[in-house]
């Protein structure tokens, strides 16, 4: 396999889209509706850089990293692995999977509970073709490369005997095992003790620099992004409503989602209670004309309710879906109206 | 509002199991809240921190089982005050304290409540139950009042759990646990499960709630952060015991326990220059297998030859509120305390603003 150069995009989404079907309220017979769960989604991973998916539940981050490593097959747009196009007709190969890898959010129900972990670390191995005598010494040192020394240690034990940051480990150098290109990772701190969730993160950047790992990073913890990430995305209801080519939209929120997510993280400098009127009730709305997040947003136009934001440059390498930042122009020529409505 | 004490517990053990293979959840915990006070528990899992809450409200199920200790609740129902020793009381005695004076809320409301019922009938179950002079309206309105403390609209009461969101279902299992107007009320994770934006609203509805009605509070959570903007006092717990309790500013700002300093520091900051940070090194405690002397010991940065031979006891420091339990801020210890841990710490590496 060639040297991949670091930047080198290595898994590219264009207009990647899945919707579920559902029933709609109302009983039996009722019509069944599609819902969005991923929308028009736009993402390049690079080699040696960590893409962070930042979004709260029902945004459809994890629905992204499963299209993505194609467990889930979209509704629409595509793939493009290596510079060559995916065909997503086709069933998932073993040559994707070999080249993208997922590591889900609980370790314990990840890992096969009444196998050893050297079973499980040893199977990616065999099925993707590495030669039988190779097997062991390839463990014991992927085991080596996420710092669980010494490896006989751990080959030999069950998942319960092990804490849930050792599993997580072990569940990133399972991904691992197989040399991947690319590896999404899908919250993989959130279930983990706090004061282990550091080791795993530093984890995590280590083997993105030290192996040209693509990394796509997916959480609701904002603050971990900001540690951890070179770019950011920010999803809402299925889009993507912010992006930054570094992390400065952590530092300079411009969407009002973004502004609302970060001034909801708990911040002990400022004691005696932030002052944030965060719009309550409504849940991700995604169903409606317009932007999807008019319905909370607290500067809401007449505009947002009637036509959806496309994405909007507010800074250099930082834009925003948000008609906020059009010019007078681009909000008239889609709508006659932009006074504010509340 | 009277500055009186309403919890008082002392030495207050919590062992998982019997005899030989028994582990001690909970070990030696000795602490008071005043009334109308939030006080913070912090700590990991396996900490022992709802196991502790759990002990204190006797809802601790086999194996889990109270070996010791004595947990004083003063309340002050009937114009006086008189004081109920919980771990005395029998079944009958608890079941009306329960609700009526203490509450808890738990951290799945999804498992809280039953799947198969109404919302508005649990409502009217917790009301009836405690009070049969209630007419069917007259709960029904109540009910109704409950739920535009939390801000739900009354029609929430005709729903299923499963037609609620996540941040609904526990506004509606913070409107039961006030049903009864408790003097306290005990959360136990009540945001983890939600996201940031959610748990944001939640966290001032209580501190609005709580201005109104003026119950005390214990709020478990892992997240230290947290605490500091909402609780009075803070008590930090590792493998069953109390390791650091503090004014939560004063705990935020100079924190004293090693272990308090590296669960601070395991919070990547939101602002400042991004550094690399450490965490704690190793994993978190088994309750099976403590290392004798202090159980952070293997762990932490300072320990010392003292510190894996014998447990460090709470000490409160003199003329202050803040305890700490750490053979560094011994009154036998010599040496120097390292920079740290010392009283007016500077604040942690990157979080200047």
């Amino acid at each position: 396999m060639t040297q991949v150069q670091a930047g080198q995009t290595l898994l590219e989404a264009k207009g990647l889209s899945k919707s579920f079907t559902v029933k709609s309220e109302g009983g039996l017979f009722s019509k069944r509706k599609a819902v969005a769960a991923v929308e028009g989604v736009d993402v390049s991973l690079r080699a040696g850089k960590i893409l962070a998916v930042v979004g709260e539940s029902g945004s459809g981050k994890s629905v992204l990293a499963r299209l993505l490593s194609r467990i889930v097959a979209p509704s629409a747009g595509e793939l493009i692995l290596n510079g060559e196009v995916v065909d997503l007709k086709a069933h998932r190969d073993l040559a994707y999977a070999g080249q993208v890898q997922l590591v889900l959010q609980d370790p314990f129900a990840a890992m096969n509970p009444v196998r050893r972990v050297g079973h499980s670390l040893e199977r990616p191995l065999l099925i993707h073709g590495t030669p039988e005598e190779q097997v062991g010494p390839r463990a014991h040192e992927i085991l080596e490369s996420v710092s669980l020394t010494p490896p006989q240690q751990y080959l030999d034990r069950y998942p319960h005997e092990l804490s849930g940051g050792q599993l997580q480990r072990i569940n990133i150098a399972r991904a691992l095992a197989v040399d991947p290109k690319v590896l999404l990772a899908d919250e993989p701190i959130s279930m983990l003790d706090v004061s282990v969730r550091l080791g795993i993160l530093n984890l995590l950047r280590s083997l993105c620099d030290d192996r040209n790992l693509a990394i796509m990073y997916i959480t609701h913890d904002i603050a971990s992004a900001r540690y951890i990430a070179d770019e950011v995305v920010v999803m809402y209801a299925g889009q993507i409503v912010e992006r930054s080519s570094d992390t400065s939209l952590i530092d300079s929120p411009q969407h009002p989602y973004t502004q609302l997510l970060i001034a909801s993280v708990p911040d002990p400098s400022a004691h005696g209670g932030v002052a944030v009127k965060a719009p309550s009730g409504a849940s991700a709305a995604f169903n409606i004309e317009g932007c999807r997040f008019s319905p909370r947003c607290p500067q809401a136009l007449e505009v947002c309710k009637t036509n959806e934001p496309p994405m909007f440059e507010v800074a250099p390498g930082q834009t925003a879906r948000c008609w906020l930042h059009a010019t007078e122009a681009q909000r008239a020529s889609v709508s006659i109206s932009d006074k504010p409505i509340n | 509002m009277i500055d009186r004490t309403i919890l008082e517990v002392k030495n207050f053990d919590v062992d998982y199991g019997f005899g030989e293979g028994a582990v001690r959840a909970v070990s030696d915990v000795s602490f008071s809240l005043g009334a109308s006070k939030v006080l913070g528990v912090a700590g990991e899992s396996g900490s022992g921190k709802s196991t502790l809450v759990y002990g204190l409200t006797r809802l601790l199920r086999a194996p889990g089982v109270i070996v010791g200790g004595e947990v004083n609740f003063h309340l002050s129902s009937e114009s006086a005050v008189r004081t109920f020793d919980i771990l005395a009381a029998n079944e009958e005695e608890i079941r009306k304290i329960r609700w009526s004076h203490i509450s808890i809320v738990l951290q799945s409301a999804l498992s809280a409540l039953n799947p198969l019922r109404r919302i508005g009938r649990e409502f009217d179950e917790v009301l009836r139950t405690h009070d049969d002079a209630l007419s069917k309206k007259q709960r029904q309105e109540r009910s109704e009042e409950l739920l535009a403390l939390v801000g739900l609209r009354p029609d929430r009461l005709k729903r299923f759990p499963h037609e609620l969101s996540g941040g609904q279902r526990q506004r509606i299992m913070i409107a039961m646990a006030l049903a009864l107007r408790p003097e306290l009320v005990i959360m136990d994770e009540p945001t983890t499960a939600l996201d940031v934006v959610t748990q944001r609203e939640i966290v001032s509805e209580l501190a609005e709630l709580r201005r109104q009605l003026g119950f005390a509070m214990i709020f478990i959570t892992h997240d230290l952060s947290l605490l500091v903007e909402l609780a009075d006092d803070i008590m930090v717990m590792y493998a069953g015991q109390i390791v650091e309790r503090a004014p939560a500013q004063e705990l935020h700002d100079a924190p004293r326990h090693p272990y308090t300093l590296g669960l601070m520091n395991s919070f990547p900051p939101l602002h400042g220059t991004r550094v690399e940070l450490q965490g704690i090194p190793g994993s978190p405690p088994d309750l099976k297998a403590l290392p004798t002397g202090c159980p952070f010991s293997p762990r932490c940065d300072f320990a010392m030859d003292k510190c894996h031979q014998e447990r460090p006891p709470l000490t409160l420091d003199a003329g202050t509120e803040h305890s700490v339990a750490c053979w560094l801020h011994d009154p036998s210890f010599t040496g120097s305390v390292p920079v740290q841990l010392t009283k007016r710490a500077p604040q942690r590496a990157g979080g200047s603003r």
